[in-house]
């Protein structure tokens, strides 16, 4: 078991007497190996909140996550190393600008695996074979990180937590701010990994045509509450979008979209633009 | 880390809440000025009633205002004690023998243990660390059932008490007085009394209105730069820089990692609030106009007359008594 999530809350202290329920209730399993999972939700729904649990930098106000064996409580515990914790489970966060501070890349890419103890040749070597990684080549070594535009730091960022080489990785909205053709750029990647190593992955997004494409299984939050855990294909055939503020993507709308307007028989299931237009072209050249 | 709420008001109802805030700060500025004209505590015990008196009467708990204070407890209760140790003229009030030995030394570190332990479990810490100060001292004086290591005199002197009280009955009163404006002025009217009162001084080249917008963007902004830092510490923690673990040398470079953001940020932010308030028409030095505009009330000429009687009271102490 990789990270297992047991009736876990967090509140957040509010400006007023009332504490704010970030996320409530939440139980969860998700596997050390092979998962390749979306967190979807509306602004404000608690994403972030649950990502940041995953890898113990905030700790539940009820509840116990168990990450790779770790209990993680309210009461911070003097036993457990959660350096090791962050090793194990990376999570990058939205915005680059957090955490870009050194003068070239390669350092800040090095910043992690040198707190993690592993020697200056080493995190040299692991610096540079997480800037390939993440699809930038070894010119950029030596820039500096605040001169690169937003996709790109984006990019240095992941490899600043690729670098660490976690057991499972956490990305924050690693595609807000992307054009299309950079989103899918940096899903391949991410699903590259994905393959090439078997680590779980887990992407926050709001883009409800990636997580059709590319992912198989796709994690519901409504208002801190975890309201679906399946499947993408099950998800986009249920009726729950509509209640968790959830749109359909764009080419099961399309489809749909014939279909109720043309009458036509048509399977509106399809994954990808290309399949799409398949199955146009074949239910036009039946007609 | 919680959230830093700047400035301590505290909406609430009384008639110190609907003083214009100009006449708070012209009026604390005099009462500070009278206070320190005071010269013996008695006086000072007599202002110090007065101000429990505008206390209530403005309908302030007093747990709120003690609540302010307890930043500067510490200083109070150490001020007290050198001032009680090393003040020494005037007739002796109590000279006792404090006595160090096993036993004594035992009870210390007894006491100690207790109160580290009931602070935890307890708000009121700067009750109990009085309680464990004085407490010593009992310790010290009364345990003599075994042979002294070492035994001291310790005298108190009148005028050691004397003084004692009267610096910390004089900064209770300063730091209440500025309690009450903080407590009952929001930031934004602060700095627009501040400005108001500044006013004359564009005849000298110095201009108020940006001083006072400058003061007001800074107080909105620390939150936010709290809020940011507290994301970045996070964002590090992920690449392992645990700030309550390591070395020095590693601290360091976890300092850096931390500032250097930090500072990114703050210069992002400015220029989107620059942009914001340029393409909301805002042009430096041009005339605006305000949604609250501060009057003067009959409350406020009651507290002008009030701090006036006060000003000319410690005015004919100073110079009769
Ligand atoms: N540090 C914090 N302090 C107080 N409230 C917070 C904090 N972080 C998030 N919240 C609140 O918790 C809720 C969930 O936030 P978040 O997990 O960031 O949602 P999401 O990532 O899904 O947009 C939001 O309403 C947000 O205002
Ligand atoms: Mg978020």
């Amino acid at each position: 078991m990789g990270i297992r999530f047991k009736e876990v809350s967090h509140e957040y202290p509010s400006y007023s007497k009332t504490m704010y329920k970030a996320i409530q209730n939440i139980s969860l399993d998700i596997e050390a190996k092979d998962e390749f999972i979306a967190l979807v939700g509306h602004t404000g729904s608690g994403k972030s909140t649950l990502a940041k649990h995953m890898n113990a930098l905030i700790f539940p106000t009820s509840g116990t996550v168990e990450i790779f064996g770790n209990e993680i409580t309210k009461k911070r515990n003097k036993k457990i190393k959660y350096n090791n914790i962050r090793q194990k489970v990376g999570l990058v966060f939205q915005f680059p600008e957090y955490q870009l501070f050194e003068e070239t890349v390669e350092k800040d890419i090095m910043f992690g695996p040198l707190n993690f103890k592993v020697s200056h040749e080493e995190a040299k070597k692991m610096a540079l074979s997480a800037l390939n990684m993440v699809g930038l080549d070894k010119s950029y070594l030596e820039r500096n990180p605040f001169n690169l535009s937003g996709g790109e730091k984006k990019r240095v960022s992941v490899a600043g937590i690729l670098a660490i080489d976690p057991e499972i990785l956490v990305l924050d909205e690693p595609t807000s701010g992307l054009d299309p053709a950079g989103k899918h750029i940096m899903m391949d990647l991410f699903r590259e990994i994905h393959e090439k190593t078997g680590k779980t992955v887990i992407i926050i997004t709001h883009d409800m045509d990636l997580v059709y494409q590319y992912f198989n299984r796709v994690i519901v939050l409504k208002d801190g509450e975890l309201t679906f855990d399946g499947s993408p294909d099950a998800l986009f055939r249920s009726d729950i979008l509509e209640s968790n503020h959830l749109d359909l993507p764009n080419t099961i709308k399309t489809l749909k979209f014939l279909k109720d307007e043309y009458k036509l028989d048509i399977d509106i299931y399809k994954k990808t633009v290309e399949e799409a237009a398949m199955e146009i072209n074949e239910v036009m050249s039946d007609e | 880390m919680n959230s830093i709420i700047i400035g301590q008001y505290i909406p609430g109802k009384g008639f110190l809440y609907r003083l214009d805030p100009r006449t708070k700060m012209i009026s604390i500025i005099f009462l500070m000025v009278s206070v320190f004209l005071l010269q013996n505590v008695y006086q000072l015990f007599i202002a110090f009633g007065i101000g429990i008196l505008v206390l209530l009467f403005g309908r302030i708990s007093l747990l709120k205002v003690i609540k302010g204070l307890k930043p500067i407890f510490l200083l109070l209760i150490f001020t007290f004690i050198f001032q009680i140790a090393l003040n020494k003229s005037g007739d002796v009030v109590s000279d006792t023998t404090m006595h160090i030995n096993l036993y004594s030394i035992g009870a210390v570190v007894l006491a100690f243990v207790i109160w580290r332990i009931l602070v935890r479990f307890n708000k009121l810490k700067m009750l109990l660390f009085l309680v464990f100060v004085v407490g010593i001292y009992f310790i010290f004086r009364y345990i003599t059932y075994s042979p002294d290591f070492y035994s001291f005199q310790f005298t108190i002197y009148e005028k050691g008490l004397e003084m004692s009280a009267f610096v910390v009955v004089r900064l209770l009163i300063i730091i209440t007085l500025t309690t009450i404006l903080t407590l009952t002025t929001k930031p934004t009217d602060l700095t627009q009394g501040m400005e108001s009162l500044l006013h004359p001084l564009k005849k000298i080249g110095f201009n108020s209105e940006e001083f006072a917008l400058i003061i007001s963007i800074s107080l909105r902004y620390i939150p936010t730069i709290f809020d940011e830092a507290q994301k970045i510490m996070l964002a590090q923690a992920s690449r392992g820089a645990d700030f309550s673990e390591g070395k020095l040398k590693d601290k360091l470079k976890q300092i850096v990692s931390l500032l250097v953001p930090m500072f990114i940020i703050a210069f992002i932010r400015s220029e989107e609030l620059a942009d914001a308030m340029e393409s909301r028409n805002f042009v430096p030095g041009q005339k605006r106009t305000r949604i609250n505009i501060l009057t003067f009330s009959i409350v406020d000429v009651y507290t002008f007359v009030f701090t006036l009687l006060c000003f000319a009271g410690a005015i004919v102490a100073k110079v009769v008594l």
